[in-house]
């Protein structure tokens, strides 16, 4: 999966950057954190501004995720089992 | 309000759409001196049960897109333990038969493994309709969406 790196530097800086940026979005490149940001699009026109279409994440800051929900089989393998 | 109607069909409700690349990714393509795709029309499946926006990868993949995010998914198929799912940046256009269309120029989609076999690309999933007033009148087969 793309975007582990900056995965794991999120998982690793949480601890820093909860709290006060919490439900705030950070902006990740490699093993940096770049920014923190009050909206998604103010993070998003960050990153593509300083790395274009390099990788780069996005994420909500967020002590606790909450996953996201799909009530729906969209799983290959689980359509065609229940085929 | 700028609002629609629409008959309910044999999936639900369904309506037309259009996916594109994001405004901040539009302006990066363009630095780059590269070309912005075309936006891609598509099916959408109104989904309450979704909690956020999902697109076919088969969409994405037209659009040239890599991911910007990664989030937790849980699906049926995923048990108690949610998996990391790809998020992508895009634009989604829902146009109205009259009146102004509901333009997200930027929204954040997760990527939705076999969407198109089911006849449509996307779920339209909360996000999206914590933004509308949704009316499903199963009695006379028809939906409205007032944004």
């Amino acid at each position: 999966m793309a975007l582990e790196r900056e995965l794991e530097t999120y998982r690793t800086k949480l601890p820093e950057l909860k709290g006060e940026n919490e439900g705030r979005f950070v902006l990740i490149k490699g093993d940096q954190v770049i920014d923190v940001f009050s909206s998604y699009d103010d993070a998003l026109k960050a990153g593509y501004t300083a790395f274009g279409l390099k990788p780069f994440l996005v994420k909500r800051i967020d002590a606790i995720e909450q996953a996201q929900f799909i009530s729906r089989f969209t799983d290959p393998l689980a359509l065609k089992q229940s085929a | 309000m700028p609002h629609f109607t629409l008959p309910l069909g044999p999936q639900g409700p369904v309506l037309n759409a259009v996916v594109a690349v994001s405004n901040e990714r539009s302006a990066a393509l363009a630095a780059a001196g590269q070309s912005v795709p075309k936006p891609l029309p598509i099916r959408a499946l109104v989904d309450t049960g979704a909690s956020t926006t999902c697109v076919d990868p088969s969409v994405l993949t037209a659009l040239s897109l890599t991911p910007t995010g990664i989030v937790l998914l849980n699906t049926p198929s995923t048990g108690e333990t949610p998996h990391q799912a790809e998020q992508f940046d895009v634009a989604l256009i829902i146009p109205a038969p009259v009146g102004p269309a509901l333009i997200f120029r930027t929204i954040p989609v997760v990527a939705s493994e076999l969407l198109a076999p089911q006849g449509f690309h996307a779920l339209m999933g909360r996000d999206i309709l914590d933004q509308c007033l949704f009316s499903y009148n199963g009695s006379i087969k028809l939906f409205t969406l007032a944004y």
